[in-house]
């Protein structure tokens, strides 16, 4: 992190610990939801994002657990379905910032349409997904992202499937944005959520993240070894070919912004018939005349 | 039955009640037939009831339109027709036994031999056959086969006698953005009504009075109401039949405004609405039975965060696939009990056009106001049926939100979101309007919804369940109608059953037996305190539903300990017609 930035932050301090809350952590030590909620408090007061705009929406999970433990409005839905709660909230009022945060098993098995569909429909969402490579507070079975030979509290004999990849997978969806980070590193996190704050669709944000208990073949030391920052490779991020090259190899794992396409247009630009409105759905709740539609069946 | 009408070529026909069915195979144009007849007669003042029979596929299959008309009020359908008009061969041999002795078959075929026996067995009743060769005037005006259709409904509308422009100026308008084929559609048209004007046999009085009404299906209705009570997002994943609500919307989009979104599936419908209705709009979501079981766990999520949800139930018989195009009233259980734990909600059936159109608004009002899910119930005969209603009011029903709102969104607390009261309702603020932010917790939670695992919890739980209790001073009695005490034979239904019952009361009225009928709308929870009395002041009451276990029924014996006297349930995918209740009321009082 520059110093401008960290001048800019012990600057917000206040603006901090309004997202703070006097709840008790329950996540394990080292897990890397410290990091990811700590970046992600960092990005929203550096973007000067008022708690009150904004809304986190939970799935269930490790990471749901963080949902009484960031002081904004919150919802901590059900296990897959996040996204489409979140593109509903950002509907009714894009005014508000919503992010929305799921975990690996939520993303790519329970609700793996939702992404295909929130990808398609461009919603301006930020999504972070938590990949830890398992499920943890199921107490650590395999996840779709579990690779191969390792052993889970399900699998004792190893995975046996072969493992999505989910980088591969979301630019086959031709994504607006997509990105990595790595829950050890809460300066390229803040960078990453920042980016993707400023994304006006659908932001893909995947996060390497550490379960120190539940998943020991990728530690942070381990995702050290392997991570390479896209930056320094004067990677084109509008080049969608390049992006899906670089995602390919398991181990050399690209952080940095991997694909952006600002000419997508997001869901609610392709609602052309509001061009005209100012106003959100949120404000527009009161009688509507529907004389025109009655006088066609008089 | 009183209802019936004799067309003969000597008098003109009574004005009680005609009943007309048009038959053709799907994608034949008896759909555009129909409608086109339906606004006609809306047009000349008829009240009407139409209702369209058809299989759940696109070409071919067996099909049939059904027209129930007359210059006072129709509500519902005979299984019997007075007039059969028939489009082609397939379907006339699965419905020509509709048609009464004396009645009307009206037929475009070229090459009688084919229909032979059924023509043998329509002399035998002493039925008027009215023909011309449809296809072959369909080609000498210009037309191709599918013209055949129009030459049928100038046929139709000749047989009725009725003023040829009043149905021409209709073919003109609905082809009129087809100017290719507009000027022969009317001439097939004409063509196919100047075959039959001169063997007309049967010449209909127009009403005096042009009642002041509007024509519409169920489905057209709860989207209407939904809009007018500023529902500003509609979100579906297509299912029969509660499709065309997704295209009533969509229609409604651009001078509207609001938001239609066909999702991925109906998980992602009921998420995205959940979603909307948190963040403070009003949204709606419509599937039929195997949709909404796919939409339960968000029902439950609801329950838990306390948050508003609407959804339109639009019944069909299951289990599995069913019976896609057909009706029944066999999920009012499912609404009831669905989803894991327990929580309060309200469930509401419609039963016509009109109380669709002021049932979904108190759905909003309800929803919102006691925060939790609303499953408004509707089955495929409402859903789908084309009714004359009186005309709606607007504004009657205001828009009751239960919101924070002004000066006092600066004074709250966060655990005022989940506060626990003594009738269950909490403060709910609408995300963003306020600094004081809380948690909308799917996990069990505190008053500011913080996770709380503690045995404190099951304070919450029963705040949730009291709301229950609460609600229930809000929502109406059933209704009675007809007499309250006394009646020789009176039934206790829910549903589309109330179209037939009104219709049953007055023909039964006209002979002289005193029918009445009690009428839940809201069944969910069920209120109780007139159905008492009604057992106290009827002695004959017998359970009307259209499913196999009486459901319904079952609750109310179980939650009063009285017995119906008989039950008549129906489950074969086709609604109560007059019939059905007429055979049982003289199976029910013997000496009638």
């Amino acid at each position: 992190m520059d110093k401008k930035t960290v001048e800019t932050l012990a600057s917000c301090a206040d603006q901090y610990m309004a997202y703070e809350t006097d709840q008790v952590m329950t996540w394990c030590g080292g897990c890397g939801n410290y990091g990811i909620q700590n970046a992600l408090k960092r990005a929203l007061v550096l973007e000067k994002i008022k708690p009150r705009d904004t809304l986190m929406c939970f799935d269930v999970g490790c990471n749901g657990n963080g949902s009484d433990k960031i002081d904004c409005y919150t919802i901590h839905g059900l296990h897959g379905r996040v996204l489409p709660l979140a593109a509903g909230a950002k509907i009714a009022n894009p005014k508000l910032t919503v992010i929305a945060s799921a975990g690996d098993g939520a993303t790519f098995s329970e609700g793996v349409s939702h992404l295909v569909h929130a990808i398609r429909s461009d919603y301006p969402v930020v999504f972070l997904h938590h990949d830890n490579q398992n499920y943890a507070l199921t107490t650590g079975q395999a996840s779709s992202t579990t690779p191969v030979g390792c052993h889970k509290t399900a699998t004792p004999d190893g995975v046996v499937t072969e493992n999505l990849n989910p980088l591969a997978m979301v630019l086959g969806l031709s994504p607006s944005f997509v990105a990595q980070t790595f829950s050890a590193d809460v300066d390229h996190m803040t960078k990453i959520f920042q980016e993707a704050l400023h994304h006006k669709g659908f932001s893909f944000v995947q996060i390497l993240q550490s379960c120190p208990t539940y998943n020991r073949e990728t530690s942070d030391a381990w995702y050290s070894e392997h991570v390479f920052d896209v930056e320094k490779e004067k990677h084109d991020v509008e080049d969608i070919w390049a992006a899906r090259k670089i995602v390919e190899n398991p181990k050399k794992l690209p952080l940095g912004i991997l694909y952006r396409n600002p000419q997508k247009k997001n869901f609610l630009d392709s609602v052309l018939h509001r061009d005209h409105l100012k106003t959100t759905l949120t404000e527009e709740v009161r009688h509507t005349d529907i004389s025109k539609f009655l006088e066609k069946i008089s | 039955m009183t209802s019936q009408i004799r067309p003969t070529t000597s008098s003109p026909c009574p004005l009680t009640r005609t009943r007309l069915r048009i038959v053709g195979q799907s994608g034949s144009g008896l759909l555009t037939v129909g409608e086109i007849v339906c606004k006609a007669l809306q047009n000349l003042g008829f009240y009407l009831c139409a209702d369209r029979e058809y299989l759940s596929l696109i070409k071919g299959g067996h099909s049939a339109f059904t027209i129930n008309f007359g210059a006072s009020p129709v509500h519902s359908l005979s299984r019997e027709a007075d007039i059969l008009v028939a489009i082609d061969k397939h379907s006339l041999m699965e419905y020509h036994d509709s048609l009464v002795p004396e009645g009307i078959f009206v037929h475009g075929y070229e090459r009688v031999q084919g229909i032979s026996d059924i023509l043998d067995s329509m002399k035998k009743k002493k039925v008027n056959v009215v023909s011309a060769p449809a296809r072959t005037l369909a080609t000498e005006n210009g037309g191709t086969v599918q013209m055949t259709n129009m030459i049928l409904l100038g046929m139709t509308w000749g047989v009725l006698g009725f003023d040829f422009s009043v149905v021409g100026d209709l073919v003109r308008e609905k082809f009129k953005k087809k100017k290719g084929i507009l000027e022969v559609a009317v001439k097939c048209l004409k063509a196919g009504f100047e075959s039959v004007t001169d063997t007309a046999p049967c010449r209909l009085q127009t009403p005096k009075k042009k009642p002041k009404t509007l024509l519409l299906n169920g489905n057209h209705a709860i989207a209407l109401g939904a809009v007018h009570a500023g529902m500003r997002a509609y979100i579906a994943y297509p299912m029969s039949p509660s499709s065309t609500i997704l295209e009533y919307a969509a229609h409604m989009a651009r001078d509207t405004g609001i938001v239609v979104k066909q999702a991925e599936d109906e998980i992602t419908a009921a998420q995205m609405a959940l979603g909307a209705m948190f963040a403070g709009t009003r949204a709606l979501v419509a599937t039929s039975g195997g949709g909404y079981d796919l939409m339960t766990e968000t029902v439950s999520l609801a329950g838990i965060i306390e948050n508003p949800l609407v959804i339109v139930l639009a019944q069909r018989p299951g289990p599995g696939t069913g019976l896609p195009t057909w009706t029944a009233q066999g999920d009012l259980n499912l609404a009831i009990h669905s989803s894991h734990g327990e929580f309060p909600r309200v469930v509401i059936a419609c039963s016509d056009p009109s109380d669709a159109f002021t049932g979904i608004q108190h759905a909003f009002n309800l929803a919102e106001k006691y925060q939790i899910p609303v499953i408004f119930l509707t089955e495929k005969v409402i859903a789908e049926s084309n009714m004359t209603v009186p005309e709606f009011s607007q504004k009657n029903i205001p828009i009751e939100r239960g919101l924070v709102e002004g000066k006092k969104l600066e004074s709250l607390k966060s655990s005022d979101r989940y506060r626990i009261t003594k009738d269950g309702v909490s403060l709910r603020w609408i995300p963003g309007s306020s600094e004081t932010h809380y948690f909308a917790n799917g996990d069990e939670h505190n008053e500011s919804g913080e996770i709380d695992e503690s045995e404190r919890t099951g304070e919450m739980y029963a705040k949730r369940m009291r709301k229950l209790e609460t609600l229930k001073k809000d929502i109406p009695e059933p209704e009675v109608f007809s007499v309250k005490e006394n009646a020789d034979i009176s039934f206790v239904g829910w549903g589309g059953s109330l179209t037939v019952m009104r219709d049953i009361i007055e023909m039964m009225k006209e002979r002289g037996v005193k029918v009445n009928y009690l009428h839940y709308q809201y069944v969910w929870p069920l209120k109780t305190d007139l159905l008492n009395t009604f057992f106290v002041h009827n002695k004959n009451i017998h359970l009307l539903e259209g499913n196999y276990e009486g459901q319904l029924g079952t609750k109310l014996e179980g939650l009063t300990g009285k017995k119906f006297a008989g039950k008549l349930l129906k489950w074969n995918g086709r609604p109560f017609f007059i019939e059905d209740i007429q055979k049982y009321i003289g199976k029910a009082l013997k000496n009638f």
